[in-house]
């Protein structure tokens, strides 16, 4: 599943990215009672991508029954070193990164942050921290209100492939996370990384474009 | 299943991770670790660490004090031996200080001798807004302006001075504009034999040639001072290099300490001694605290009573501590190590009797939470307070003469952020829930990284547009900022 952020993929650069990306609007925080059928079908959408994207093989938990379901790591294996020491228990630099508490606990958790800072993460990969809870307009860094040094979400987190789930998908896996879980207290030491907050890793040449090309490209076959 | 996805997630980080390598190693290269083990014979019982220079009243009208102030550049040796541009403060780096009693009437001559437009900002004092120096009232280039304020009653403490224009306050800095303040109350507590000291904390990077070394904001360097603020490797105390300051055994001096630093947080600590924490930002509190180690947050001060508890002939130092404030990905290199700042050198002289302080050394009553009138959240994020930037011509929090207030400050990323109330003193609440352990006035909180502290403050005085922002410089003049508004009090019902 983190193949999508190792691969060094070599696309040409096109800027042409600086179409305005209308979000639409996001559903307020009204109840947090499951009486509105669509909220409900809404949280079970978020439920199952979330299920099926395995969101919880990072964050924890066997299944949503679970103890620890997505409530972030617990355990120092469940920790990623990211850099030459993967291979060279020695070797610099060495990053530690760790799967944060995605329940929606203020202190240790994601309950300061708004479903649109949730979106803003998984669709731009901005860390909903550093990241104001506005409609981003431009993919482009330095462009719209993109930011000129953004700060990405530690790898090997794969939103440059999570990304391309629809915009109601990532809504409803922010409306999971946020109004779907009971908060679980679970405070997971800060992720470690470069002082570029990986923005070198994360460029259009390393990670492909958004939208991605038309179908069907050169390399794809269309049927007749 | 972890020890795959552990290798195959890292492949990709690789290639281009050498490139940052070189980025880390610009970090601080001189400290100013030193030496102090060589005793001379002659004993010099002065201190080398001088004080700044007062300046001076021009006035004869008693319970005024009427003075000149000018920025201007100046070519002084910021870095001792390397004579190179700089800005000024009547020519002196730091600034002069201004030490007047509570109920003084203030005149300030200030001329703006500098190419750019500044403001002086007096950081804690409880004055009229249009006197606060804040961004709202630049004062031009070439121009001259009054500054006149009051200082109230049951104020006395230790304070400073530094520019505030719009988006330049952390290059003016830089250049060497700040200056304490001292406020004293004619029945001071504390007996006035004791020596009374000012220390006043600043740091610096320079290029080699001397000059301050402001890197540019699309370099590495730049990048990293926009995270963490500037900090420099060299650090001062009233603009001197590890000073020596002498005690004797069984003395009790008074240290007025003052953080200028532009984001430097410094852990202070005496190795071998307690020290006696006494004051806050706004003075003195009510029972003195014993603590091995004081933090303080950039533009924060502390008074402490250092107390000769070791024996004749023996040295310390004030050090600073290693304290993490960073982020992990911008954290310096040498985060973790110690710095001496000043040698603290014991006289051969036999000891002196301590001597007793009181009981109480001055009330601060709670602010009554019952009168609470509104609670507000504020969330610090990177560079945002409540997901805004600064914007001058917006107001973000309206309030009311004689309103008190519940702020609860909500830090939600991984550095700390220090948080700078103009113009009124508050008092700490709680930090992530909780209770703070004494009451002082304070006009700078350090909210860590992850927490949340609640404050309380009254509006008692003063209508008009104040500025609260985090006292990182470089977040500061990226818009780390807002703008509460305190309006008249609505007109009363004639019914």
């Amino acid at each position: 599943m983190t193949a999508s952020i190792i691969g060094l993929r070599h696309v040409m650069w096109i800027p042409a990215l600086g179409a305005v990306l209308a979000l639409g609007a996001f559903e307020p925080l009204r109840s947090t009672q499951h009486g509105d059928p669509g909220l409900r079908a809404q949280l079970q959408l978020g439920r199952a991508l979330v299920l099926n994207h395995d969101c919880n093989g990072c964050h924890g938990g066997a299944d949503p029954a679970s103890d620890g379901w997505l409530a972030g790591m617990t355990r120092p294996d469940q920790e990623f070193l990211i850099g030459p020491c993967a291979f060279n228990t020695n070797a610099k630099p060495c990053f530690h990164t760790r799967p944060r508490n995605l329940t929606p606990d203020n202190a240790t958790g994601l309950g300061r942050f708004t479903e649109r800072q949730i979106f803003n993460a998984i669709r731009f990969g901005l860390r909903p921290e550093d990241t104001p809870d506005v409609a981003i307009t431009s993919m482009t860094p330095g462009k719209g209100n993109f930011p000129l040094h953004p700060h990405y979400l530690a790898p090997p987190m794969p939103w440059p492939g999570w990304r391309f789930m629809s915009d109601a998908e990532l809504r409803a896996v922010a409306a999971y996370l946020k109004r779907g879980l009971k908060p679980v207290v679970n405070k997971v030491a800060d992720s470690e990384g470069p002082p570029d907050f990986w923005a070198s890793e994360y460029t259009v040449d390393k990670i492909g474009r958004y939208p991605a090309p038309a179908f069907p490209t050169a390399k794809e076959i269309a049927p007749r | 299943m972890w020890s795959k996805r552990r290798v195959a997630c890292t492949r990709v980080m690789i290639a281009s991770l050498t490139t940052f390598v070189s980025v880390l190693c610009l970090g601080a290269v001189a400290t100013s670790e030193h030496g102090f083990a060589t005793e001379r014979s002659a004993e010099p019982s002065e201190d080398t660490l001088a004080m700044p220079a007062v300046l001076k009243n021009i006035s004869r009208v008693p319970g005024t004090v009427e003075v000149n102030l000018v920025a201007a550049p100046a070519r002084l040796a910021l870095l001792p031996g390397h004579v190179t541009s700089s800005y000024a403060y009547n020519g002196t780096v730091p600034g002069p200080t201004l030490d007047v009693h509570e109920g003084d009437h203030v005149i300030i001559h200030f001329r703006n001798g500098l190419p750019e437009p500044t403001t002086i900002h007096w950081h804690g004092l409880h004055i009229p807004a249009v006197m606060d120096g804040s961004p709202l009232h630049p004062i031009g280039p070439g121009k001259r302006y009054d500054y006149v304020f009051t200082i109230p009653r049951g104020t006395a403490g230790t304070y400073w001075y530094h520019p505030h224009p719009d988006v330049r306050t952390g290059f003016q800095m830089a250049m060497g504009l700040f200056g304490a303040i001292i406020v004293r109350d004619a029945n001071d507590p504390l007996s006035k034999s004791l020596p009374d000291k000012l220390l006043v904390l600043s740091d610096n990077r320079f290029r080699p040639d001397g000059s301050p070394d402001i890197a540019d904001p699309s370099s590495p360097q730049g990048e990293i001072d926009q995270e963490n603020g500037r900090e420099g490797n060299v650090l001062f105390v009233n603009g001197q290099v590890a000073p020596v300051i002498n005690i004797r055994s069984g003395e009790t001096q008074r240290w007025r300490i003052v953080n200028v630093s532009a984001a430097r947080i410094y852990r202070l600590a005496i190795p071998g001694q307690m020290m006696l924490h006494v004051g806050d930002d706004g003075g003195l509190f009510e029972h003195p605290r014993e603590v091995s180690e004081f933090l303080l947050a950039n533009s924060e001060r502390v008074e402490l009573l250092i107390r000769g508890t070791s024996s004749p002939g023996s040295r310390t130092s004030l050090r600073t501590l290693s304290y993490d404030r960073y982020d992990p990905h911008t954290r310096p290199p040498d985060w973790d190590t110690a710095h001496d700042l000043l040698s603290l050198r014991y006289l051969q002289s036999p000891p002196l009797a301590p001597i007793a302080l009181p009981a109480v050394m001055r009330r601060v009553r709670a602010l009554d939470t019952t009168r609470v009138t509104a609670r507000r959240v504020l969330v610090l994020s990177q560079g945002l307070i409540n997901n805004r930037t600064m914007n001058m011509s917006r107001v973000d929090i309206r309030s009311r003469l004689g309103a008190t207030e519940i702020w609860e400050i909500q830090n939600v990323v991984t550095m700390d952020h220090p948080f700078h109330l103009h113009g009124f003193q508050f008092q700490i609440l709680d930090r992530d829930g909780v209770p703070e352990p004494y009451r002082s006035w304070k006009d700078v909180v350090n909210v860590r990284k992850h927490q949340t502290v609640r404050v309380i403050v009254r509006f008692d005085d003063f209508p008009g547009k104040w500025m609260f922002h985090c006292h990182i410089l470089d977040h500061e003049d990226h818009g780390m900022m807002g703008i509460l508004e305190v309006r008249p009090p609505l007109a009363r019902s004639r019914l």
